[in-house]
């Protein structure tokens, strides 16, 4: 026969063979020492390393070992990793809720002064324009105004009396506010001799109740405002700013220093 | 599943023994098992093998063994005493015989990919396609990788082979 190749014979020893190729090889072997010396080494090499080895297979297997315990910590582990992700979605959503709730305060919003300023001097800008119709109720029906006012904002609003500047009480009226800045607004008008009219814009405290106190010139008219615990107010006027100033102060004298 | 589970069951012993002639520890060799374990059974959703449960986890069981070799080659730990170059193989004590010792060492010293191969077919009595197949390998690469492993373990043995082992059985 012609000679096997050393695959064959490796084949051979490692008892991979057909029984008809098998017998072919030893065939081979008995007339070829060379051959029949590689092979039986290989086979006791074989035999080596079964012995070495094999009897690990016969050892009580660890019980870390057995699949059935691992695929239920496997189980636990997955439950527990899925109740992970669900209070992680739960938080996500929270956090998501809670961030959208507080949105108004986290934007970069204007302070409250800035807007109720702005608000007080487009209402002296729409009203001290207007002659028949600048105010709801006339100075004549003072008291009526005042109760009227006091009702409205849930909170006590005097009429100071600015005769010492030659002002005088025309009216008032309600007007919309933002509920977190103080919420509805009275506005009450001032008129002098030579018909130049002042404003004085007042709301309910902000929910802070701090005191504060602001002198600005917006959208070319003077405004003074200031806050305490119980009321906003904001006295608008485009007189020269010293003259707003004196008035602004005989204001405030009048509504932040009496407990009305 | 259960009957996923007992297949794998069935194919623990031989993981382990093939993990420890690797490893030669047996922690290592077990926690090696273990891995190969979880990932197959987790991993059953994933993938259900076509072939023969045995095949695919001697696969995993490879594959977990070569991340760990590279990872420890990375570390650069150090190498256990028994674990060096064998010495000069000392002549067998009988003609033909191979000291066990000796063999052990020698299968240490062997280059991973013959080491694997060796083993897949000497102690797990593994088909060469099969063999093959698992290390990923063309059967030639497989049956050279054979030959030059028991060429070492000859040549690391003194299982010089001469005249006086003619007998064939």
């Amino acid at each position: 026969m012609s000679a096997p190749d050393k695959g064959m014979l490796m084949a051979y020893a490692d008892g991979r063979l057909t029984p008809d190729e098998a017998l072919r090889v030893e065939t081979w072997l008995k007339s070829h020492p060379e051959d029949a010396a590689e092979v039986t080494l290989w086979m006791r090499q074989n035999d080596a390393i079964r012995t070495l080895f094999a009897p690990v297979a016969s050892e009580p297997v660890p019980a870390r070992l057995r699949p059935a315990r691992i695929a239920a910590e496997i189980g636990a582990r997955q439950a527990r990793s899925w109740r992970w992700a669900a209070a992680a979605v739960l938080l996500l959503g929270i956090g998501l809720g809670a961030g959208w709730a507080v949105r108004p305060l986290l934007e970069t919003a204007p302070p409250a002064s800035q807007m109720l300023i702005a608000d007080a001097v487009n209402a002296h800008r729409v009203f001290a324009a207007e002659s028949r119709h600048a105010v709801e109720v006339v100075a004549a029906e003072e008291d009526h105004l005042v109760t009227w006012l006091s009702n409205r904002l849930a909170t006590p609003v005097g009429t100071p009396d600015l005769s010492g500047e030659g002002f005088f009480l025309v009216g008032g009226r309600l007007l919309p506010g933002e509920a977190d800045i103080g919420g509805r607004a009275a506005q009450l008008m001032y008129e002098n001799g030579a018909k130049e009219r002042i404003t004085i814009y007042v709301t309910a405290a902000l929910p802070d109740h701090e005191p504060a106190y602001r002198l600005v010139s917006h959208d070319g008219a003077e405004a003074f405002y200031w806050a305490d615990a119980r009321i906003t107010c904001t006295v608008v006027g485009t007189l020269p700013e010293d003259r707003m100033k004196t008035l602004s102060q005989a204001v405030y004298s009048q509504l932040a220093g009496t407990q009305v | 599943m259960s009957d996923f589970l007992d297949q794998i069951e069935a194919c623990v012993p031989a993981l382990r023994r093939y993990a420890r002639a690797l490893t030669r520890d047996a922690d290592l060799a077990d926690d090696l098992v273990q891995d190969c374990l979880e990932r197959a059974i987790s991993r059953r959703g994933l993938f259900r093998p076509a072939g023969p449960m045995r095949a695919w986890l001697f696969t995993i069981l490879l594959n977990l063994y070569r991340n760990g070799l590279r990872n420890t080659r990375r570390r650069g730990t150090t190498v256990a005493l028994d674990a060096m170059p064998v010495e000069p193989a000392t002549p067998a004590p009988q003609p033909g015989h191979i000291a066990l010792a000796e063999m052990a060492r020698a299968i240490e010293t062997l280059p991973t990919e013959q080491k694997e191969a060796l083993l897949l077919i000497a102690l797990e009595g593994l088909g060469y396609a099969e063999a093959a197949a698992i290390l990923g390998i063309p059967q030639g690469t497989l049956m050279s990788r054979l030959g030059r492993a028991r060429a070492a373990l000859r040549a690391m043995t003194g299982g010089t082979g001469g005249p006086h082992l003619r007998t064939v059985k």
